[in-house]
């Protein structure tokens, strides 16, 4: 038998289960109400897979979650988060209260410790006193509850934008003025829809459309300024209670 | 590591896992998830379960996608960058932490809560990995409020740092990052313990952690003593994380101070630690009255503005 | 470790109305470690043109005096002050002279160009740290903060700003972008540049 020479040199493979899909979330908390928006495009690399992915889901009446990341993971999430919802729906005869939706999701991101879920959450809805609010997640579960997130693959171009507009931040008030704690809900959607603009611009992974969910607590007076929102879409399941409508808009497709 | 031995040895961490998710995946929908305790997360069969993925080397595949110091790029960026410090004196235990969290050069956070309020006579501070400090301090929540059911009396500050110090051996070398000091008071008193993710566990009187503790180390080595009144004591931890905020790029924000006493902790105030630069902590006792800061200080007593009797001679 | 994140440091751009804006901020880092915050950036060219040079700080020091002797040499043969284009052209080969060894800067150029009608126009530009240049009609960054700045620019900026609305745009820009920025900071200075003067302020920014 001749000498055989082995040409084959050692191989390495590596297990790479993800994918980074681009795109940015973004959600604001006001007084009683909260804004959560994301822009629809999906994209991987320099392609881009749709314009329209949703980025963006109702949970309950009270809570709706952003996710954004790795598309796969982020959908195959949310869709447990609903599961879970559900059970609870079925055990308690009631939905889940926000700040207890924001604990089961930590666990949930916790469990997957040593194989995480790449996606960052933001979820945002009504509190059970009423008062807007926003709780933003790490992809392995630590959270905190804030006025206002990006997060994303623009996330460093649209936080310190709202740091300046919502919190005013840098900016100093007029004497014997005050900068507001709170601002009404037409004013939090131009600067939403401002800072997906922005984002689009500058971005190649933020583009194509632009989806802002509205959460209402009962009986807010927000709900008269989304009277004369163009295309608004009411989502609300059950009477009486928290509302939550849709409102789409157009980004650039460049 | 010698993953071929590793992978049939039935002792590591990582085969303990396997064995884990085996359990999880027999019986992942119990009927007690159906019942009240949905909602209880992986927390239903008392211990927590996680997923790990299929690969020979569980370990490596994290580090491969989380680990930021040897690859920048990696795509899960966990958080880091801190300054939390935590000393035992005459009149209990002073806890002060920064608030920043930094993924790279970007500043992710300026508002965390870097203390974490086990229960009304114990606190944990954070450094390291956001979600383990949580997460598991949180936990320890849960059993030290078990203890306390079970015994009849509060846990000691000693045993509820040695069951968490366990809780994070159990996980060495996975690649769990945390770096806490458990403050409380127990009958013997105000007490500190230093616990990692290495295992350590130590008691003391005075700790710094994170990647500005060198510069509040330098502030509270040379104003530390036992006897400081609470007021000396306050402004100490304050002007500490002052200085570890100011001079570290991954520490700032704003300064989260904690006291603990023999009724537990109270929480004193939250300081801007760039207010605190330019016009001090405000009316708060122990303050010097003034800013924290070099230039602010020395205003008029330097050499590019003199004094003018230093200038005229 | 990046050699462009080893000091930090930022620098903006802007075009008003009949005016230019640049500014950065006055950090010099040790990576982590603050080490000063009195440390300048920006340089004068001539009356009418101002120099940024964000990167590793040993090569700011190096690029200005370079530049400045390119600048003189060049007064003295052509006798008269260079034009910003010109002088964008002259930043540009001096950095493509190192390119397979380069400063590493990223330029922001600001300045006004006389027109053939005896006015000023606006001008600014950036280069990458080979000497490819950027001439933009709004704003240009560069520096550890480009991203922050470019997302905040891209908010407020707007066009025809007179030179007081000018100044109040760059430093809400910049103070909120390098607040997001671990590596920049430390108080900002900013230069409005108009036909008869240029405005030097100090900004008071966080120190942390």
């Amino acid at each position: 038998m001749p000498d055989m020479v082995s040409l084959a040199q050692p191989q390495q493979r590596q297990f790479n289960p993800y994918a980074d899909n681009g795109g940015t979330i973004l959600a604001i908390a006001g007084a009683d109400f909260t804004v959560i928006a994301g822009d629809t495009r999906q994209s991987e690399g320099y392609s881009i897979q749709t314009r329209y992915a949703p980025k963006v889901f109702r949970l309950t009446d009270r809570a709706v979650l952003a996710v954004n990341g790795f598309a796969a993971d982020g959908n195959m999430f949310v869709k447990k988060v609903r599961q879970r919802l559900e059970w609870y729906r079925h055990a308690h005869a009631k939905d889940m209260p926000l700040r207890a939706i924001a604990r089961l999701i930590q666990t949930m991101l916790y469990a997957r410790r040593f194989f995480p879920f790449y996606v960052y959450n933001i979820l945002g809805g009504i509190e059970e006193d009423g008062s807007g609010a926003v709780y933003s997640f790490d992809p392995v579960g630590s959270y905190e509850r804030e006025a206002c997130r990006a997060a994303g693959a623009a996330q460093s171009l649209v936080q310190p934008f709202l740091d300046n507009q919502i919190y005013f931040k840098n900016q100093v008030p007029a004497p014997g003025m005050a900068h507001p704690v709170h601002l009404p809900l037409s004013t939090v959607l131009s600067l939403v829809i401002d800072s997906f603009t922005s984002a689009t611009e500058r971005h190649i992974e933020v583009g194509d459309g632009l989806e802002m969910y509205v959460v209402l607590a009962k009986g807010s007076t927000a709900i008269q300024s989304l009277s004369t929102v163009r295309g608004i879409q009411e989502m609300t399941v059950t009477e009486d209670g928290e509302r939550v409508f849709v409102i789409r808009r157009e980004l650039k497709k460049d | 590591m010698n993953t071929f031995a590793d992978r049939f040895s039935t002792t590591t961490a990582a085969s303990q896992l396997r064995h884990a998710q085996k359990l999880a995946e027999e019986e992942e929908f119990d009927a007690t998830m159906w019942g009240s305790s949905a909602g209880f997360g992986s927390l239903t069969k008392g211990v927590p379960t996680f997923t790990v993925p299929a690969v020979p080397d569980p370990t490596a595949f994290l580090r491969l996608h989380t680990d930021d110091h040897a690859d920048p790029s990696c795509r899960i960026k966990i958080k880091h960058g801190t300054t939390t410090l935590a000393f035992r004196f005459q009149g209990g235990v002073i806890v002060a932490v920064d608030s920043r969290a930094t993924a790279g050069s970007y500043i992710a956070s300026g508002t965390v809560k870097k203390v974490i309020e086990i229960n009304p006579y114990l606190l944990g501070t954070m450094a390291g990995g956001a979600a383990d400090c949580q997460f598991w301090e949180t936990y320890l929540g849960m059993h030290c409020r078990l203890h306390e059911l079970r015994n009849r009396e509060r846990i000691s500050v000693s045993a509820a740092s040695k069951y968490l110090s366990n809780l994070v051996y159990s996980y060495k070398g996975m690649g769990l990052s945390m770096g806490t000091m458990i403050c409380g008071w127990d009958k013997t008193g105000p007490a500190v313990f230093y616990v990692d993710s290495d295992g350590t566990r130590l008691k003391g009187d005075l700790f710094a952690v994170g990647s500005g503790s060198t510069f509040a180390y330098g502030v509270l080595d040379q104003g530390y003593r036992w006897d400081l009144t609470d007021e000396e004591a306050q402004e100490l931890g304050r002007r500490s994380i002052y200085a570890a905020g100011h001079r570290d790029a991954f520490s700032g924000n704003t300064c989260n101070l904690y006291h603990v006493k023999e009724a537990g902790w109270t929480f004193l105030g939250n300081y801007d630690i760039s207010q605190m630069h330019y016009e001090g902590p405000g009316d708060v006792p122990g303050a010097p009255g003034g800013g924290y800061g070099y230039d602010i200080r020395v205003e008029g007593r330097n050499s590019s503005d003199p004094p003018e009797e230093a200038a005229a001679a | 470790m990046s050699i462009m994140e080893l000091n930090g440091g930022s620098v903006i751009a802007m075009v008003g109305k009949d005016c230019v804006a640049i500014a950065s901020d006055l950090r010099l880092g040790n990576q982590a470690l603050g080490i000063s915050a009195n440390f300048q950036k920006i340089f004068p060219v001539t009356d009418r043109i101002y120099l940024g040079l964000p990167g590793l700080a040993t090569d700011v020091t190096t690029l200005r005096e370079r530049f400045r002797f390119r600048v003189n040499m060049y007064t003295i043969k052509e006798e008269r002050e260079i034009e910003p284009e010109t002088f964008a052209r002259l930043v540009s080969s001096t950095l493509y002279e190192h390119r397979f060894g380069p400063y590493f800067i990223e330029p922001v150029m600001a300045g006004l160009s006389k027109t053939p009608s005896g006015g000023y126009k606006p001008f600014i530009a950036a280069a990458d740290l080979i000497g490819c240049l950027n001439f933009a009609k709004d704003f240009v960054v560069a520096g550890t903060a480009s991203s922050k700045l470019y997302g905040v620019a891209e908010g407020l900026w707007e066009p025809d700003l007179e030179p007081e609305d000018l100044f109040e745009t760059i430093s809400q820009t910049l103070l909120n972008a390098v607040d997001r920025d671990a590596y920049s900071g430390w108080g900002c200075v900013v230069h409005v540049i108009t036909k008869d003067k240029v405005v030097t302020r100090t900004l008071k920014g966080r120190m942390d």
